[in-house]
């Protein structure tokens, strides 16, 4: 297993969904394989056998992950979004996680490699990787972890203006945290005597995501990339604020890419505060344009350099022998 | 050089899942055995093994296993045992509760856990076929670690998070013994002060069958006759299997803690008999030497020893050569120690077996008794001359002598002494 090996390089071939007709046989093997999971993900693993459908695919993913948690926490998979995270999550390890992998192998008839795994850090990514695979498509571009210092050092923004506090960043959208600290200097005036986090804070935060996702996300184009000091706030639609947010308040943001075409990107977005609906904005757009990729990522006062990416993904989601 | 005491037992054994109840059963001379469904087969001729009660872990997938209410085991932590690991993991539990440990008193550096097994030749089949018709991609990633020798250690020090010395024994039938012995001497070099041994093994069709293939097994029909060394009609050994941890503790330790110890672990001898692969040296050289050992770094002289629990199999020649090194170790001074075989009630456990009859003789320390050899119908003439007693004894021991040998001719013989 090379550390050099690109899992979006390796994998790129279509799958042969149905190879053969789905016999008795196999229905007897496939309740077999999947007898400790749930009625429903069996009934959708013989759907996809039978017709190689691949909507019934996220069905079986989510009962044999489900299959490998322990009890106490399949309550977070109930209804959890696609930024669950398996090992923080979920508590699978390495080892799970290559069961998880054997059964679905063996139940949606398809064969995922080691490398390919190391970068499946969320549900979503699992889903996402499946389908990929199942619909012989390029395999996406692996949820990318941002600390602070990433943050700071890619945005064309720096603090007291910055309201991200971590990030994750994938092909299909960004989520972020922020925490409202209470020293935040425009609390001190509002409210009097009631800090408050006013609303436009609120979509700049989502602004920002959204930012983060247009330099760190958003597909490529040969030769070019976003420049960081070429995106703007344009527009907004269909801003409800739903929950006031005051100090000690976590903010959980998600942006969602709707169109991305130079010189506009327009997102849906929404912030909730635990699992409180605080803020939804239907559409959020930005202006940017391309630069000559040899000058981006943008780098922030040319002095801090971005983590390796490499840092970020090769997350420990290969069988740790310790033999 | 610290003292090194026992302070906590727990039993998955054919004769009980318990220390209560296997002391009733050692003392009331009650046999573990039973005709075994998957030798009941012509081709089979061996039919009785002493078998584990209330578990069931003929699947190869743990997750079907069943073992008895009270304990529970994550999905995580059994997934990768065997079955002797679940049987051993059980004990482990019921040793920690008896010996009053918390959990900083199990999980720290100078804690430790020596274990013995044999591996799982089930999994190991199963896994290998597996892998051979399946390939690696569908093999599970637990596979080795569930089967080879060293499952044991490897499942309980990471399932009780064990910081201190660990390692796995393989000497055949001496292994726990040597398990025993090498963490008494962890504990008096003052390099641990307490460590954990365990012995297990799966007892099923897989573990115990390719003794037949040795002509080792007793052929018996009838489990009240299968088990019973010593006796002139004896035709092998029955197999068993199970999990028994011993906790060792040092003197320091027992103090601080303010536990009653059952007994003391005085020293141990070993030797090897230099001689045949799997056959007992006939006039019992090994097991001789190992015991003349064990007494001189115990400091004790044979006239002392009160009871000897032998490692006798109920194999024609291992019985006849112990029962030689018996009574040259204590014939000549005149020395007559009540001898038993526990495993006349038990069956053999092979790499269990050495720490589960030092568990024995801990409980009979205690408890106030020396068990019967069972099912001696007629003595063997050749182990005449020692003082094999039939029957328990209500008189408690108070030095002890536990005898073990394995393939190879190794022997090991450890010392005990009863508290006071």
């Amino acid at each position: 297993m090379s550390d050099s090996v690109q899992p979006t390089a390796s994998s790129n071939k279509p799958f042969p969904v149905v190879s053969k007709p789905f016999a008795p046989d196999d229905e007897a093997a496939l309740r077999e394989a999947l007898k400790r999971c749930s009625p429903s993900t069996f009934e959708a693993a013989v759907q996809f056998r039978k017709t190689g459908n691949a909507d019934h695919m996220p069905a079986v993913v989510i009962g044999v992950i489900e299959r490998f948690v322990e009890p106490d926490l399949r309550a977070k998979l109930k209804d959890a979004d696609d930024d669950l995270r398996l090992i923080e999550d979920l508590g699978i390890d390495s080892l799970t996680m290559m069961e998880i992998v054997i059964l679905v192998e063996d139940v949606l008839q398809l064969t995922i490699n080691n490398d390919e795994l190391r970068s499946l850090r969320t549900v979503g990514d699992v889903k996402t990787f499946i389908d990929c695979k199942i619909r012989g498509l390029p395999l996406p571009r692996p949820t990318k972890f941002l600390p602070i210092e990433h943050i700071g050092a890619v945005m064309p923004v720096e603090p007291p203006f910055l309201f991200l506090n971590e990030a994750s960043v994938s092909s299909t959208g960004a989520n972020g945290k922020y925490r409202i600290t209470g020293q935040e200097f425009f609390l001190q005036g509002h409210f009097k005597d009631n800090p408050v986090m006013p609303a436009s804070i609120m979509l700049e935060a989502l602004g920002q995501l959204a930012v983060l996702f247009l330099l760190e996300g958003a597909p490529a184009e040969p030769g070019k990339a976003i420049g960081a000091n070429t995106i703007y706030f344009t527009g907004c639609e269909g801003v409800r604020a739903h929950r006031m947010c005051k100090p000690g308040d976590i903010l959980t943001l998600s942006i969602k890419p709707k169109r991305t075409k130079v010189p506009l990107a327009t997102f849906e977005g929404a912030i909730r505060v635990g699992q409180e609906k605080a803020v939804i904005a239907e559409e959020i757009t930005l202006t940017f344009s391309y630069v000559e990729s040899a000058v981006a990522p943008a780098v922030i006062n040319g002095a801090a350099q971005p983590v390796p990416d490499s840092e970020n993904s090769a997350r420990p989601l290969r069988v740790a022998i310790n033999a | 050089m610290p003292r090194v005491f026992i302070t906590g037992l727990g039993f998955i054994t054919s004769i009980g899942n318990d220390a209560a109840t296997v002391a009733g059963n050692l003392r009331a001379l009650r046999h573990g055995f039973e005709l075994y469904p998957p030798f009941q087969k012509p081709e089979i001729a061996c039919k009785v093994i002493g078998t584990i009660k209330g578990f069931n872990t003929d699947s190869v997938d743990p997750e079907d296993w069943t073992y008895p209410e009270g304990y529970e085991i994550k999905r995580e932590t059994i997934r990768s045992m065997a079955p002797h690991g679940l049987y051993a993991h059980c004990a482990f539990l019921q040793a920690v509760a008896d010996a009053r440990l918390g959990e900083d008193d199990i999980s720290n550096t100078r804690t430790g856990l020596y274990a013995a097994s044999a591996g799982s030749p089930m999994l190991t089949y199963f896994h290998h076929d597996r892998l051979l018709k399946l390939g690696p991609a569908r093999s599970s990633p637990v596979g080795i670690v569930a089967s080879i020798v060293g499952t044991l250690n490897f499942n309980l020090v990471a399932a009780f998070k064990i910081q201190g010395a660990s390692c796995g024994f393989s000497s055949a039938c001496a292994s726990s013994a040597h398990a025993a012995a090498y963490a008494f001497d962890e504990i008096s070099l003052g390099r641990q002060r307490r460590m954990f041994v365990v012995g297990g093994e799966d007892g099923n069709r897989d573990a115990i069958l390719p003794f037949a293939g040795m002509r080792t097994l007793s052929l018996q029909t009838d489990p009240a006759l299968a088990s019973r060394p010593f006796d002139v009609a004896r035709d092998g050994f029955v197999g068993t299997g199970g999990g028994v941890v011993v906790v060792l503790e040092s003197e320091d330790e027992v103090a601080r803690r303010g536990v009653a110890p059952y007994c003391e672990i005085l020293g141990w001898g070993q030797a090897s008999d230099g001689y045949n692969v799997a056959i007992s040296h006939p006039d019992g050289a090994g097991s001789r030497l190992a015991m003349d050992n064990a007494l001189a770094s115990a400091g004790v002289a044979p006239g002392e020893v009160d009871y000897v629990n032998a490692h006798a199999t109920s194999t024609l020649i291992g019985d006849v050569s112990e029962a030689r090194a018996l009574r040259s170790v204590f014939g000549a001074g005149g020395a007559r120690p009540a001898i038993s075989s526990t495993k006349a009630l038990t069956g053999h456990g092979l790499s269990l077996a050495g720490v589960m009859e030092t568990g024995f003789c801990a409980l009979a320390m205690r408890g106030g008794f020396i068990p019967g050899s069972a099912h001696i119908t007629q003595l063997d003439p050749a182990c005449e001359g020692l003082n094999i007693v039939r029957e328990t004894l209500p008189a408690a021991p108070r030095t002890v002598l536990k005898n073990s040998s394995g393939f190879g001719g190794a022997n090991v013989a450890l010392v005990m002494r009863a508290p006071g």
